[in-house]
């Protein structure tokens, strides 16, 4: 059961959005939250989901992994629709009902939001590898760096906690397996009793991860590791033609829904 | 041979303890040789391993590595170059998602440039017999493949010498083979000096040196047939000794007179079979 946690799930592949570059990719899906939310019509709404659609198609993507990730939201987006129905003012569709014609067009509108603003930035963690998204990350927030924000121990942090995500994940399963060997249940009882036997899975998971950061810590130090200064990358992340075509498009989605959004589009 | 490592009576106590992990400890370790470290546990011996590249610091006396005093602050990150240091886990000395940006996470903290850094990658997953798996996880690989990108790890930052602490301990027999082997051929092949500390008897029996260590003392320093030779001392210390040494030991108690200590079986067998024919033509 626990094979089945996937963090920022990566699709392995060749496209064109595979290979831009990561910062570019991050830079785009920022222009496309920015674009989206300027959308307050139906011309607004339709250029999104064009443009969703149109790199969703260039990445190759399966419209079936796209909907995965918006499943878990279904509750949430269906809860926001039903109070839009019934919140929202304006000509009733039939004399004397609460539901407005303008309540399922903003329904109708907030739904598209949210599985677009998911779709979206799904996109970017399904076609970018996690290393390439935090070193785009890295590279993007350097300019922090003067103002003395610690970008490369954050962006270190985050790659090594995705090294250990599945390291971690075998070692619950072991615990889990050796709690269940001692006569523990995980599965029968009300939820106060079940969250309290989860105890003592936590704590040597605790125990072993601190165990683990200490050994690591040392390890790092005897590569010579001491902080970002003077360190280079293996892999240069540069700027392509592509990339700034891809920029060029991202831009041009931004003017077109400003445009959009000034004539109440 | 000129010395690499050299440990100047070396005391060291954990923060907290009442006994010493070292008490007094003087050796020194040349250019281009295999030193095998034995002893059981809480011997000292992985103290001994972190003081060679100044994760641990001495209380009292002096570690040099190439003339340098480790306990100088300002040459710890050209202490650490010069000696690398591959430890037990292998899960916990990976430090990224890929195996050629693990390998190349040592020279990318010297701030090596990209296009050599490449080259030392490459060379090392080969050197080690890991460069197929380059772009594999880590976490997917099987621990003796995981000691050996560790081990690449190391080789990408150009020790001159490499300290191993219990590499072995962890892996099931197909896995300690492939380390040992790869460990021998960097000695043999590449020149480069080695430390290896292990509990395993059988893995130093091709070494250069072999020094046991006991209660933080250096309990016994010589080449392997000298130090297997001291039946009493391995007997004290819990450790195995070579089928072949015990053998010999038996038939000399039984007053058979024979030379030397082979430690490979053909070798042991010859010797028996020679002092054997020798008394035949005596009768």
């Amino acid at each position: 059961m626990l094979k089945d946690i996937t963090l920022g799930q990566y699709f392995p592949g060749n496209t064109v959005v595979h290979k831009l570059d990561p910062r570019t990719k991050i830079l785009l899906v920022v222009v496309y939250i920015v674009g989206l939310f300027q959308a307050n019509g139906w011309a607004g709404y339709a250029a999104v989901t064009g443009f969703t659609c149109l790199c969703t198609a260039l990445s190759k993507i399966r419209p079936a992994a796209m909907f995965k990730g918006v499943k878990p939201m279904l509750f949430i987006i269906a809860l926001t629709a039903l109070l839009n129905i019934f919140y929202t003012q304006g000509t009733p569709i039939l004399p004397g009902w609460i539901i407005t014609w303008e309540g399922i067009a903003r329904a109708v509108q907030m739904m598209l939001r949210i599985v677009l603003l998911i779709s979206g930035t799904f996109l970017l963690t399904y076609t970018t590898s996690p290393i390439a998204l935090t070193d785009g990350l890295e590279l993007l927030m350097n300019p922090l760096k003067k103002l003395k924000v610690p970008v490369h121990e954050m962006t270190m942090m985050m790659s090594m906690a995705l090294r250990f995500i599945p390291t971690l994940i075998s070692e619950t399963d072991k615990i889990m397996s050796a709690q269940k060997a001692r006569g523990a249940d995980f599965e029968t009882g009300s939820l106060v009793k079940r969250a309290k036997a989860l105890l003592p899975i936590l704590v040597p998971l605790f125990v072993s991860a601190f165990k683990r950061a200490d050994e690591l810590a040392v390890a790092m130090e005897s590569r010579c590791y001491h902080g970002g200064e003077g360190r280079t990358r293996l892999k240069q992340l540069r700027y392509q033609t592509r990339d700034w075509i891809a920029l060029g498009a991202g831009a041009l989605f931004l003017a077109l829904m400003l445009v959009l959004k000034r004539f109440g589009l | 041979m000129k010395p690499v490592i050299e440990f100047d009576n070396v005391h060291f106590t954990y923060p907290g303890d009442e006994l010493e992990s070292l008490c007094g400890v003087s050796l020194s370790i040349e250019k281009g040789s295999f030193v095998a470290v034995l002893g059981h546990n809480g011997s000292g011996k992985s103290t001994l391993a972190k003081h060679m590249n100044a994760i641990l610091v001495p209380d009292e006396g002096r570690v040099t590595v190439c003339g340098t005093d480790t306990a100088d602050e300002e040459k710890i990150l050209d202490v650490r170059r010069r000696v690398g240091m591959v430890f037990q886990n292998p899960d916990n000395q990976i430090v990224a998602n890929v195996v050629e940006e693990d390998v190349a996470f040592a020279p990318e903290n010297l701030g090596v440039e990209p296009a050599e850094i490449r080259r030392r990658v490459d060379a090392a997953l080969r050197l080690v017999g890991m460069y197929e798996y380059r772009m594999h996880a880590p976490h997917l690989l099987s621990g003796g493949q995981k000691q050996r990108v560790a081990i690449a790890g190391i080789i990408a930052m150009q020790p001159e010498i490499i300290v191993l602490d219990e590499p072995t301990a962890m892996l099931d027999p197909q896995g300690r083979k492939e380390v040992v082997d790869t460990v021998y051929s960097l000695c043999r092949t590449k020149g480069m000096t080695v430390v290896f500390i292990t509990h395993h008897m059988d893995e130093c029996i091709a070494a250069d040196r072999l020094i046991v260590m006991s209660n933080g003392r250096i309990a016994a320093d010589g080449t392997p047939a000298e130090v297997f030779q001291n039946y009493g001392l391995m007997e004290r210390e819990g450790l195995d000794v070579p089928e072949t040494s015990r053998l010999l030991r038996d038939l000399r108690a039984a007053g058979m007179e024979l030379e030397g200590e082979p430690l490979s079986v053909s070798d042991c067998a010859a010797l028996i079979a020679r002092e054997l024919s020798t008394k035949r033509s005596q009768i």
